[in-house]
């Protein structure tokens, strides 16, 4: 899960590492107590916002408003920011990239620094960590000076960055500038801090929007991204992207399904998934029919479904049955036609439209 | 031969007691491997349906039975790091963690522990590791399809998916090219032996002539694999399927079907593991059905 800015700022508050004087605002504003120049960054959960318009920057403060309203109606990556953080611009001497986040290269968590502020972490040079023996300021001190950096706040910023890292569970703990001022302190321009979903969000689906017309039910973490690939392939354009294994109740189907295919402008739906080694298929497939009755319109185009494993049998003689008695374009296969035949098949019946 | 699993596995089950875990147990025993005993704190003393000894702790366990060698970590995920320390500990060379979502800072933790005891960790999210018609551990070929799915042969498969195991080694089946090993290595951002920890066991492996391996957008496991093929450490034929191509237009970050499989622009990307391993000499399959084809030219080369 990845934080906005204001609230990764917020956490590095907490821990003790600065952040630029600001004024988070959710709607337009008549003034703010801040000196010029000043910075409005849109609270979206993307980067390169500078790059995308996110990021502008105020000299006076009569263009403030305006600068804001346009903040707040320009979409960066297709969503629109409930918030802008008005931030004064720091005046400092250095740019600095810091970051915590695990390698899979090492496979241990990794300080990451550079000399250049702006830059990823692709510019840094990484120091792994030994959880065995554990951290001390040493590690800091020196790793810091490997990359050439002495000043002793950045060491300081560098351990409270460590326990952020290490008390919220974040994958990655990053200030990217950090700015060393002239009287060598230091500011956090930016921050960046992705939680680990395994903690903070255990029961999360990932679901995306994609923008074209065939809806995808896919089962398997693997599977379903090599499904989408699939589809593609065969010249598909795939509506979303979602995934649901691990033997979900009917009841979690229903849902996905009804959010899958209530998307207008759909072709085609393909129900996919390799031989399932304990999801129940019949479950799994009656949650598809109670999802599938709910959608309005009801659905004409055709729906491919392959899918094999515990009761594979029993549910396709159940779609049969529905099929014929309530009208559906259904195109059922097992186990004895593969994944990727079932997308071609797919493809050709959408092209034929 | 066969890597990690064979007749002489001897298997303790952490969290034998659990649903998964007595499951897991179970279906071991009816493919012929030697569950000895099982661990879940509290419940010392009891046996399991099946008839396997429940002790309180890991280290009672291999007192009472210090020929195991196989350990299978099936708890909750707030559990399974301390688990994993009480395996790694007692020095089982060989510990497999079925449980998905474990807080990756658990798992650095063990991953370190691990390499300082010298000991084989694979996973979490591991399906299991099955070297056909001789043992398996986990729930990778749950039920009777495990016959089906699986044969024995050369052809060694590693995993990033638990599903695609089953999906690969059923091609590879129908093909007529039985498998010496198929493991399920898990899709988290961080894992214990990775495809290259893998492919040095089959490189050194008499019966394993090739190694198809599926990997997916995230991380850099794949393209630590090329570099080994590069550098002549793993020389056997590898065919590579790689999941996750349509993602390269998404917001960098996303996280896709596995914990591991992150939307990543240029290094971790699915065409950047590709390019990759068709560098180093890997034949890429489109689709699951190329593979038998591409196995059979790496094997005539």
């Amino acid at each position: 899960m990845k934080l906005l800015e204001y609230q990764g700022k917020e956490l590095f508050e907490k821990y003790g590492i600065a952040t630029p004087k600001a004024v988070l605002v959710r709607q337009s504003v008549q003034e703010v107590s801040l000196s010029v120049p000043l910075v409005l960054k849109s609270q979206v959960p993307f980067g390169d916002r500078k790059k995308k318009g996110g990021i502008v920057f105020v000299e006076d403060k009569a263009s403030l408003a305006s600068e804001l309203k346009k903040l707040f109606e320009k979409p960066i990556d297709g969503a629109l920011p409930k918030e802008v953080l008005i931030e004064e611009v720091a005046s400092f001497s250095q740019e600095l990239y810091l970051s915590f986040s695990y390698d899979t290269d090492s496979r241990s968590p990794v300080l990451a620094v550079s000399l250049q502020g702006g830059s990823g972490i692709d510019a840094a040079k990484l120091f792994p960590i030994d959880l065995t023996t554990g951290v001390s300021g040493q590690f800091f001190k020196e790793s810091l000076e490997r990359a050439g950096v002495s000043n002793p706040s950045v060491v300081k910023i560098a351990h409270s960055l460590w326990e952020v890292f290490e008390k919220e569970q974040a994958l990655l703990a990053e200030i990217n500038p950090l700015f060393v001022l002239q009287d060598g302190s230091c500011v956090a321009g930016d921050a960046k801090i992705i939680l680990d979903d395994n903690v903070a969000n255990p029961s999360h689906r990932p679901f995306l929007d994609l923008p074209g017309d065939i809806a995808i039910l896919a089962s398997g973490g693997g599977a379903s991204l090599l499904n989408l690939d699939i589809l593609m392939h065969y010249g598909g354009n795939p509506a979303n992207y979602v995934e649901y294994s691990g033997n979900p109740p009917a009841s979690v189907v229903e849902e996905l399904t009804v959010k899958v295919l209530s998307r207008p402008g759909l072709k085609g739906c393909w129900v996919v998934g390799g031989t399932a080694n304990f999801t129940d298929i019949y479950e799994t497939l009656l949650g598809f029919v109670q999802g599938l009755r709910k959608v309005d319109p009801k659905p004409t185009y055709p729906i491919v479904i392959r899918r094999d494993g515990p009761r594979q049998k029993e549910a396709f003689a159940m779609l049969k049955e529905v099929a014929e008695k309530e009208g559906y374009d259904f195109h059922l296969y097992g186990p004895e036609t593969p994944m990727s035949e079932s997308g071609r098949i797919l493809v050709e019946l959408v092209s034929k439209g | 031969m066969s890597i990690l699993v064979d007749e002489n596995t001897k298997v303790l089950v952490q969290g034998i007691t659990g649903k998964e875990g007595s499951r897991a147990a179970h279906e071991m025993l009816a493919y012929g491997t030697k569950v000895l005993a099982g661990v879940t704190p509290g419940k010392g003393g009891q046996t399991t349906e099946d008839g396997v000894p429940v002790f309180n702790s890991v280290k009672e366990a291999v007192a009472q039975f210090p020929e195991i060698n196989t350990a299978l970590i099936v708890v909750p995920p707030q559990f399974v790091g301390a688990a994993a320390a009480e395996s790694i500990e007692a020095d089982i060379p060989l510990i497999d963690i079925l449980t998905e979502k474990v807080p990756v800072a658990q798992v650095a933790t063990m991953i370190a522990l691990a390499r300082k005891h010298g000991v084989v960790l694979v996973g979490p999210s591991s399906v299991g590791i099955i070297s056909p018609k001789k043992g398996k551990i986990g729930s990778i070929g749950s039920s009777e399809l495990v016959h089906t799915i699986f044969s024995k042969g050369n052809i060694g498969v590693i995993s990033k998916s638990g599903g695609m195991t089953a999906e690969v080694s059923r091609i590879l089946t129908d093909a007529d090219l039985g498998q010496s090993t198929v493991i399920g290595i898990g899709g988290d951002l961080l894992i214990g032996a990775d495809f290259v920890d893998i492919a040095r066991l089959f490189e050194k492996d008499e019966d394993t002539k090739a190694i198809v391996i599926f990997g997916e957008v995230g991380g850099t496991y794949e393209e630590q694999l090329a570099r080994e093929m590069k550098s002549g450490s793993i020389s056997k034929p590898v065919v590579a399927l790689i999941a996750g191509q349509f993602s390269e237009k998404l917001p960098q970050d996303t996280v896709l079907g596995h914990a591991g499989a992150i939307v990543s622009k240029g290094r971790g990307s699915a065409a950047s593991k590709i390019a990759a391993l068709k560098e180093a000499g890997a034949l890429i399959a489109d689709t699951p059905e190329d593979i038998p084809g591409l196995v059979r030219k790496a094997l005539q080369k």
